[in-house]
Order: structure tokens, then C-alpha cells, then sequence
């Protein structure tokens, strides 16, 4: 193929005027942005606090970086009533959803320096650029929440990755944590390079790389350039999946997980998780209705990355690694919500056991808001209760441990219940409720999840799903017959600190209010409108 | 004038490069470098795909190429500080040696 000068002089000539000139923006279309420069000034700030620190006490600093996360979170709150559409030339959009994710985003950073906070102390470890790249992160995911633009969100993913490096390898004389940055970095930019290449060729089938204008064009581009085209789509989903942890690209999140600090891994497991999944769902809804292999292939992926991820789990001694293949198996359940997004377009196509089966008669307008609800419903119940579990293992982890080969055995948990019984108690409530055990904010999540996967016909994927998670109980169950039925070791526990006993005890009462009382909250998320094209 | 077509196997081919350095190359550094490969692979598509299109649809693949080049340049030096404490916990680069973590 080679340009034709006579088309490109003509669309010149044709061009809007207005294009050459800068773009005028209300103020309104900043409002969305501002959780994320409440964070990053904060980040910055904290930076600074390391460089001209004059107090020995670094105590304020976990505080100011919770309280910057809770004042960006109730701006988040606020912008969920913010009316739906494109912000900033089309670069950004401004909807429920990317706000809810930035209120999950604020919780798990809010939630992650807390922990931090007793975690470091103990390994007299504070340091202000800690909780500065926790709030970088954080202000990435918030960011990449509003994306709807390739180049920004490549950007934005960048910042709240590389971030992440860094928090992963923080804890720089362990060779664990080391280890675990080292095979996060790699791979993640691995992945980086996978997507933005495939945005390239994207860009040169479609000529944009603007979300809703690549909508438009994408059926003509597969029609006229497929051999760019499918290369380039297949290149960006894979980068967003290893950014998810889908089954084939899933290898690397046991090892990091288990490596890094455990406040970061809570972080890693309840922030970016939840703004890597905005991302593919945004991706997937413009991309999505233009051929019915993205169902197979979201299908599939679901369907792997459930059973592959609970199958892993089971074989696991080590709780922390253990948690880490369940985050796989929940991203598997997850999918079937974002599988659910464009199924009404492709029904009355008659394939296979996994696809979509009419029952419900759904239509796009019915099933989106669905299955988005359940969606949000999962990732922030995932958020809260995975924020608790790595809680508890920060909380027993023994600054002796690190680099010992059992440190996270199921072992160290043995009778918990007589040492620590409010320890104990929220570790259950945390198990139950990713096991999916009704009156726990798990359960109404998968109810949710696999209540949108049914209505979308997705039935054998929903049914899947459902005896996937009931083969998980047998692990999180695992966890709860140690910590009540096996007698305890002689050894010293870890030194009890405010912040984390806060922490657990607030995802504690999170689980089970909002498992019993969910009213308020399913109201709010069905309001949560999506930003979708026409 | 060079046609779009050769600029774009080009930069496949340095994509590909890139991709078998990461999987089969043994030297963390090495391993780095062949990302960057692959990042510039990536550029070189967007300026390709850039000229062809000219400036009917905007500037963005040559903005797009700047912005690439600044989060490689982050990635850099993220990347670089890691792999330092890497050679400093265990005195190698080799990716096989990177192993402590096991199921």
C-alpha cells in the first residue's frame, strides 16, 4: 500500500479550520481529573518531605498520603453524578463508571499506606518516596480510568506501572522483593511494548487512535486492511490481558505477589487490577461489536483463566501465593461480566457450548447497564476483601521471615484463633467472602456477576463459573480449619500496630454491611452510566 | 520516495527482534535492551503510518512516536535502578539465576 496524494490533498483542502487552532475546554471537563491531581500533588509533596525532612518522626506521611486518598475518593464520589460524555477533544470521557474505579483506585491506596505504615515501621523502613509512587500509582489508575484515547492510556498505564516497579522492588536489600520487581518490570514492559505496537497498527489501519472514532472506522479497516488490523487488535488485547492476568499471561503474578512488600501486593491486587479491567472494558465495548470472535475469545479466556487459576490455588501450601492464583481465578469471573458488555449484538450467531444462548431476549440497552453493575459490584468487593486477606499476612508476616522459604505457609496461621481472635475472625469473614459465602459483600458479587452472565445467554460459561468457585472453597476453607482447628506453635507473634488493626477491621465490617445491606450501594452502580458508542 | 509498505517491515522485523531477545536471551540487560527494540519498532510504525496519511486525520502518529520515546526514557531509568538492585542482591545478571520464588 502507498499513500495517494490526490485523496490527501483533497481532505486538505476540506479540513476544518478550527483543528490548527488550540481547543477551547470548560472547566467542567477538568472535574473528572481532579481525584488524580489531588494525588499526584500529594505524591510530590511527599517526595519533597524526603529531601528537606528535618523531623526524625515520618509518621505523618502514611497519614497525609490516607488522607489525600480518602479527600480524592469523596471527589471521585461526587463526580459519579457528573452527566456522561467525551471530555477534552476526545481524549478523555467523563462517566460513572471511570469514577467508581477511582474510588476503588483512592480505597486500595488509602488502604495500602495504612498497612504500609505498621509494616515499615516495624522494619524501620519509612520512606516518603513509598507512599509517594503509592499515590503516583493511584493517580495513574484514576487517570487511566477516564482514558478514551490509546496514547493516553498507554501513558497513563505506564505511570501507574512503572510506579508499581518500583513499590514492588521497594524493599531493596530482599532478594525476594528484588526478584519480584525485577519479573514484574520486565514483563510488564514487555507487555507495554505488545500493546503500543499494536496500537501502531491500529493507527494505521483505522488512521486514529481516538476510542470512539476507532469505533466507526473498524469495520471498514477489517474489510479493506485485515492483515493490519487483526494483528493490531489481537496485539492490544494481549497487552491488556497480561495486565489482568488472563490464564496464558498469567505467569508472572504468583512470584510477584509473593515477593513484593504485602501492603503492595494489596495494592497490586485491588487497584490495578480494577484499572486494568477498565481499560479492557473500554477497549472491548468499541472494539467489541465488530466480530463475534471477541465473544469467543473473551469466552475462552474466562473459561481458562477461571478453572486454570482455582486449579493452581488448590495445589498451593503458600497462602500468599495461594491469594495470588485466586486473583487470577477472580479476574476469570470478571471477564464473563465484560463478556456479558456486547453479547446482545452477536446472539442468534449458533455456536458452541460457551456462547451466548437467547433466553432473556436481552438488548444492549438492558444487558450494558447489567452487566456493568456487576462488573463494579465485583471489583469493588474484590477491592475490599482482598485489601483485608493481605492485610491479615502483613499483619503476622515477622520482619525474621523475610527470605525464609515457609514464610507465608499455611502453617503460620495454625491457631490463630486462640493467639489473635479478632485477627482470626476478619480472616474468615475475608475467606468467606472470596469463597462467595452468602451474607458476605463476596457473595451478592458473583450473584451479581453470574446473574448478568445468565441474562446475557451466557450459560455455559455462568455454570462454569459457578463450579469453579465452588471448587476455590476448598482452599479458602483450607485457611479457616487452620486458624481454628490446628493447635498453635510456641513462637511470638508480630508487634500489633493502630493502622493495620484499622484496616482490617474496617474491610471487616465493609464484608459483611455491605453483604447485608447492599441496598444504597446497587442503586448507586445502577445509576453508573458508561460512556458507550453509538 | 520510500513506500509505507518497507517502512512497516521494517519495524516488524525489529519487533520480532525484540520479541525473540526477550524470550531467549539470558542477560538481564540484554533482555532490557530488547524491549526498548520493540518500543522503537513500534515509533517507526507511527511515523510510517504517519507520512502515508499525511495530514488529513491530524498529527497524532507524530506525537504519538514523542510520547513513546518519553515512557521509554522512564521506563529506562525505573528499569535500570531495579536491575542495579538486582546485580547488587545477587551479583549476576543472568535471568536463570533470578529463582528464589518457587511454587
Amino acid at each position: 500500500m502507498s499513500a495517494s496524494p490526490s485523496l490527501a490533498s483533497s481532505m486538505l483542502s476540506t479540513m476544518p479550520a478550527s483543528t490548527a487552532s488550540l481547543p477551547s475546554f470548560s472547566l467542567l471537563e477538568f472535574q473528572p481529573l481532579l481525584p488524580a491531581a489531588i494525588l499526584a500533588v500529594t505524591a510530590m509533596l511527599l517526595m519533597l518531605s524526603e529531601a528537606f525532612s528535618v523531623s526524625k518522626s515520618r509518621s505523618y506521611q502514611a497519614i497525609l498520603a490516607a488522607v489525600a486518598s480518602v479527600v480524592a475518593g469523596f471527589l471521585a464520589f461526587q463526580n459519579t453524578q457528573l452527566p456522561v460524555g467525551l471530555i477534552l477533544d476526545g481524549r478523555g470521557v467523563m462517566d460513572g463508571f471511570s469514577s467508581w474505579i477511582t474510588l476503588i483506585a483512592c480505597f486500595a491506596a488509602g488502604m495500602s499506606s495504612l498497612l504500609a505504615f505498621g509494616f515499615f515501621r516495624q522494619r524501620n523502613a519509612e520512606r516518603g518516596e513509598f507512599y509517594g509512587l503509592l499515590l503516583f500509582s493511584a493517580a495513574g489508575m484514576s487517570l487511566l480510568a477516564v482514558s478514551n484515547e490509546f496514547i493516553t492510556l498507554f501513558v497513563n498505564l505506564e505511570l501507574m506501572s512503572l510506579a508499581t516497579y518500583a513499590l514492588a522492588a521497594f524493599w531493596r536489600r530482599s532478594s525476594r522483593s528484588v526478584e519480584a520487581g525485577f519479573k514484574y518490570f520486565i514483563l510488564g514492559a514487555f507487555a507495554s511494548a505488545i500493546l503500543i505496537y499494536g496500537v501502531a497498527l491500529l493507527y494505521g489501519a483505522t488512521g486514529t487512535t481516538q476510542l470512539d472514532m476507532l469505533h466507526h472506522q473498524l469495520p471498514k479497516a477489517l474489510e479493506d486492511t485485515p492483515w493490519l488490523t487483526w494483528p493490531g487488535l489481537i496485539l492490544v488485547l494481549a497487552g491488556l490481558s497480561f495486565k489482568i492476568a488472563a490464564v496464558p499471561l498469567h505467569m508472572w503474578t504468583p512470584d510477584v505477589y509473593e515477593g513484593a512488600p504485602t501492603p503492595v501486593t494489596a495494592l497490586m491486587s485491588a487497584g490495578i487490577k480494577a484499572a486494568a479491567f477498565v481499560a479492557l472494558v473500554r477497549v472491548v465495548l468499541h472494539v467489541g461489536d465488530s466480530s463475534v470472535v471477541f465473544l469467543h475469545l473473551l469466552s475462552f479466556l474466562a473459561a481458562i483463566t477461571m478453572v486454570v487459576g482455582n486449579l493452581l490455588a488448590i495445589a498451593q501450601r503458600n497462602v500468599k501465593r495461594m491469594l495470588a492464583y485466586s486473583s487470577i481465578a477472580h479476574a476469570g469471573y470478571i471477564l464473563i461480566g465484560v463478556a456479558a458488555l456486547f453479547t446482545a449484538n452477536h446472539l442468534g450467531n449458533d455456536v458452541g457450548v460457551l456462547s451466548a444462548t437467547n433466553v432473556a431476549n436481552p438488548t444492549a440497552e438492558t444487558l450494558r447497564p447489567m452487566a456493568l453493575q456487576g462488573i463494579l459490584f465485583y471489583l469493588l468487593s474484590y477491592a475490599i476483601t482482598v485489601v483485608g486477606a493481605f492485610g491479615v499476612l502483613a499483619a503476622i508476616e515477622k520482619r525474621e521471615d523475610d527470605g525464609a522459604a515457609d514464610a507465608w505457609d499455611l502453617n503460620k496461621l495454625s491457631g490463630l484463633a486462640t493467639r489473635r481472635p479478632g485477627w482470626a475472625l476478619a480472616m474468615a469473614l475475608f475467606m468467606f467472602s472470596m469463597g462467595g459465602i452468602p451474607s458476605t459483600i463476596g457473595f451478592l458479587g458473583k450473584l451479581y456477576l453470574f446473574k448478568a452472565g445468565i441474562s446475557a445467554g451466557l450459560i455455559g460459561l455462568s455454570v462454569l463459573g459457578v463450579l469453579a468457585s465452588a471448587a476455590g472453597m476448598y482452599y479458602y476453607l483450607r485457611v479457616i480449619v487452620y486458624m481454628y482447628m490446628k493447635p498453635s506453635p510456641e513462637t511470638e507473634m508480630g508487634a500489633r500496630h493502630w493502622s493495620t488493626e484499622f484496616v482490617l477491621a474496617a474491610s471487616a465490617v465493609a464484608v459483611v454491611l455491605l453483604g447485608l445491606l447492599p441496598g444504597p450501594l446497587l442503586d448507586w452502580l445502577r445509576q453508573a452510566a458508561l460512556f458507550a458508542p453509538n | 520516495m520510500i513506500p509505507t509498505s518497507a517502512c512497516l517491515l521494517l519495524s516488524a522485523m525489529l519487533f520480532c527482534l525484540g520479541m525473540l531477545g526477550v524470550l531467549l536471551r539470558k542477560n538481564a540487560l540484554v533482555i532490557f535492551m530488547s524491549v526498548e527494540l520493540m518500543l522503537n519498532a513500534a515509533n517507526l510504525a507511527f511515523i510510517g503510518f504517519a507520512r502515508q496519511h499525511g495530514n488529513t486525520i491530524g498529527t497524532s502518529g507524530h506525537v504519538s512516536a514523542f510520547f513513546v520515546i518519553a515512557v521509554a526514557a522512564a521506563e529506562a531509568a525505573v528499569g535500570l535502578a531495579i536491575i542495579i538492585a538486582l546485580f547488587r542482591t545477587r551479583k549476576t545478571l543472568d535471568v536463570d539465576e533470578v529463582r528464589v520464588m518457587k511454587h
